[in-house]
């Protein structure tokens, strides 16, 4: 078959390439739901475990696009006076004091009450005005010049009536403010919601979304990033943590070690100056990647087994 | 295309709105239909929201985009008349590349020398064919295949990409879509080959063959042949397709209403995934509903940005909103004799909702109680059911007994938040019913709901005590089939605590 040049895959591959110098390690998958979000304009849910890069992902993203980041993190009881905008009502109050000082000097030569009112009428409305607005982040991507990449980390965490509240701004890119009326984004941010599963989202919140899945990557995809986040390490070292925390996570844990715990005991790998990893070294430093106790002692008894199925060297003794 | 695909993901069970359809062919519309696994993984983002619907998702895709090599070998490597030398040379490679896998390929290549002898005769053939003919029959037919050319110029041709939006287009007319039945393949199949016009293509065969030009038309019935095992194959796959859940849907809509003492056990495993579906889909439901604003502590900060209009005059007052507690809940199941089988789907819906419900304790009893809630959080259900089975199975059903040992475990937790559930015949072999300690329950609680998997006729008849019983809860109802737990629990979680 002769297969066409399809535009759409050169920049895939482009995003793929791109990600990669910022030391991002995606796959094809991940970059054709970049493509899509951006072609579509379309908010991006990203789901998958704890620690397999859903926020780095944003962030490669606004590296890789040049833009801002804003972001969101989601916790129960936010609400919107801390997602989207407050009002300054210390500075509003203050405003009120001066406007009765003034307001004498404004009425002076009103014959009637009538006519005061008109005047009043005729200044504008200041008091919910954009100056006493307190932007939050929602607002300030909407607001953004340039366009930004905005990621509202953990949706999950947040309450149903502010995932229902998202709803106008995710399907629009756009706001209501009661007070001042419909707030349009300039440019529409790219959104990242991101998402443990710890709830299960809204039907309605899901069908605004373009929805991707990060799993734990194989063992070639976590030699890369590896590769990518720990160039100090060398190769036959990198290949055995590799090796042994894809083993691990075959386990049946609590909580199976993610990429950042791989990276994270990588780190430890070179900060220890180890040049092999015997069993010593991994029970000492298994706390890196196991964060349970029961994960911990449950690894530690099968530890020798791991080794020998990794081919590390099980009983060389500490130097 | 994307509407028919679209209708078989709805037929497996993944949810596609209008708006993500529109999403999809957005998606198409970027990308193109060129790349196969880019599609699906394009297709995949905009459609499959979920784990289980991305599974599901891969599954029709494959079945549905069939991979490309697999797709097109078929009908066109029998057409071997070519009359046009180059269009030959040009296809080679394709041929080579499909001889492979079709046997006839080589006849058809011996076929394609012959015809390059007599290409000269072939050609005027060709132009007497056309001429002599209406040519208002060849254009009608080509409207109603959708496509520029006739039947036969296809398969002569060995268009494969015409013959197969030919073939996808006459499925739509013909209503391929709503085959259901597997009988109905070879009807569908000729249809289909109608529609695409094979009395025409037939005809002119025949006319080519009584003219002198059997080669052509030899060639062209080969051609003919495999358009029909090509049409079969097709028809085949999709009706497998559309079938495939249907009767899986149907099985579990029987299931759902089946009395659940009459379970298979070849049953059990599809019941099991139905229950945890019914199980996710109610707490999706509920979740939303589980908080409520309440009287309560006074919202400072909220209160006063409210009544800055009012220069801080507090006209408007914002109250702390409060979460409201989930249903406590307080489950007695019998395990005895032929309760069982209910009382185990019972407890299996129950902690399917465990997301929604964490604070239930479940006892189970025939002749005394005893809590298996702690088991139940961990356990695999088989395994906790066997084990309650040997612990508190056996002997006869007293509930007298049982009801004490509830309330002497319980009866200190129950309050106005609690509902207390009961599943069980309510027949104590004559024995002490239990009612004055249902009384006590009763006083106690929001609620005290009845299940009985007995049909309501025989209530009060023989041993059972179910009216003496009955008088002390606030719902009695009958309870025999996952559509009726489901019920129950629906009606328990709305009515919140």
């Amino acid at each position: 078959m002769t297969k066409s040049k399809n535009p759409a895959r050169d920049a895939i591959e482009a995003i793929l390439t791109g990600y990669e110098k910022l030391g991002y390690v995606s796959d094809e998958q991940i970059a054709t739901a970049l493509f899509l979000a951006q072609k579509l304009e379309k908010p991006l849910l990203v789901e998958g475990p704890p620690g397999v890069g859903k926020t780095e992902l944003a962030k490669a993203t606004a590296e890789y696009l040049g833009l801002d980041m804003i972001r969101l993190q989601c916790y129960e009881g936010l609400d919107e006076s801390k997602a989207l905008y407050a009002w300054q009502y210390g500075k509003q109050l203050l405003y009120t004091q001066v406007l009765k000082e003034k307001l004498g000097d404004v009425m002076q030569g009103a014959a009637t009450l009538d006519e005061s009112m008109n005047r009043l009428g005729g200044f504008e409305d200041v008091f919910f005005s954009e100056q006493f607005l307190q932007t939050r982040p929602l607002l300030q991507a909407l607001q953004s010049e340039n366009g930004t990449v905005l990621l509202i980390d953990e949706i999950d965490k947040s309450d149903d009536e502010f995932e229902a509240f998202l709803l106008e701004i995710l399907s629009d890119y756009q706001i209501s403010i009661p007070e001042l009326g419909t707030v349009k984004a300039k440019v529409p941010p790219l959104v990242f919601l991101t998402s443990n599963n710890t709830r299960e989202i809204g039907d309605a919140l899901k069908r605004r979304c373009l929805h991707l899945y990060i799993p734990f990557p194989d063992a070639a995809r976590e030699n890369n990033i590896l590769q990518a986040r720990v160039p100090e390490l060398d190769d036959t070292l990198r290949g055995h943590i590799v090796d042994f925390v894809q083993a691990v996570r075959d386990m049946d844990l609590k909580k199976p070690p993610a990429v950042s715990e791989t990276i994270d005991w990588a780190r430890t790998v070179v900060l220890l100056n180890m040049a092999v990893l015997d069993s010593e070294f991994v029970k000492n430093t298994l706390n890196v990647l196991l964060k349970f106790k029961s994960d911990i002692e449950n690894v530690e008894g099968e530890l020798a087994r791991l080794m020998r199925e990794t081919q590390m060297t099980p009983d060389t003794p500490i130097q | 295309m994307i509407a028919d695909f679209l209708r078989i993901l709805r037929a497996a069970d993944i949810q596609v709105s209008p708006a993500e359809a529109i999403d999809a062919a957005a998606v198409i519309d970027e990308i193109g239909m060129g790349d196969r696994t880019l599609l699906k993984h394009a297709l995949g983002h905009s459609l499959a929201k979920t784990e289980f619907e991305k599974q599901a998702f891969e599954e029709c895709f494959e079945s549905y985009f069939m991979p490309p090599d697999m797709k097109i070998g078929m009908p066109d490597n029998a057409a071997a008349n070519d009359d046009a030398g180059d269009a030959a040379d040009e296809s080679a490679p394709g041929d080579a590349q499909e001889a492979d896998g079709h046997p006839d390929a080589q006849d058809g290549e011996a076929q394609d020398g012959d015809a390059q002898g007599g290409q000269p005769q072939g050609g005027d053939a060709q132009g007497n064919a056309t001429g002599g003919k209406p040519s208002g029959g060849a254009e009608a037919e080509a409207d109603i295949s959708g496509a520029p050319q006739s039947l036969l110029e296809m398969v002569e041709n060995r268009d494969t990409a015409a013959l197969q939006s030919a073939m996808a287009d006459a499925a739509t007319l013909v209503g391929l879509a709503n085959a259901k039945l597997f009988t109905q393949q070879g009807m569908f199949s000729r249809r289909i080959l109608e529609q695409m016009g094979l009395t025409e293509f037939d005809r002119r065969v025949r006319e080519m063959a009584e003219g002198g030009e059997t080669d052509r038309a030899e060639a062209l019935k080969a051609g003919r042949a495999q358009l029909f095992d090509a049409v079969f194959d097709f028809v085949e796959r999709q009706i497998a397709m559309r079938t495939k859940n249907a009767g899986r849907l149907l099985r579990e809509d029987a299931l759902s209403r089946i009395r659940l003492t009459n379970l298979d056990k070849s049953d059990m495993k599809i019941m099991r995934g139905l229950i945890q579906r019914l199980a996710k889909r109610l707490a999706s439901r509920h979740s939303r509903r589980r908080k409520k604003a309440q009287r309560g502590m006074l919202d400072i900060r909220r209160t006063m940005r409210a009544n800055v209009a009012y220069d801080g005059n507090l006209f408007e007052l914002a109250w702390r909103r409060t979460k409201i507690d989930r249903p406590k809940l307080i489950v007695l199941c019998d395990v005895s004799g032929s309760v069982a089988a209910v009382s185990r789907f019972f407890l299996m819906f129950l902690y399917s909702l465990d997301e929604v419900m964490p604070k239930t304790r479940s006892f189970v009893f025939s002749n005394r109680a005893g809590e298996i809630s702690d088991m139940m959080k961990q356990g695999d259900m088989d395994e906790v059911m066997e084990q309650a089975l040997r612990q508190f199975g056996g002997g006869s059903t007293d509930y007298g007994m049982s009801l004490m040992d509830l309330a002497e475990a319980t009866l200190d937790d129950i309050d106005k938040k609690t509902t207390v559930m009961v599943l069980g015949d309510a027949r104590s072999n004559y024995g002490d019913p239990g009612h004055l300690v249902l009384k006590e329950m009763h006083e106690r609680a929001a609620r005290v709901i009845w299940l009985n998997p007995e049909p309501e006729s025989t209530w009060g008849t023989g041993d059972s005590e179910m009216k003496r019983l009955g008088a002390y809860c606030t719902h009695t109802k009958v309870c025999n089939s996952v559509k009726h737990v489901e019920r129950v629990l629906d009606d328990l979680l709305r009515l919140g605590s």
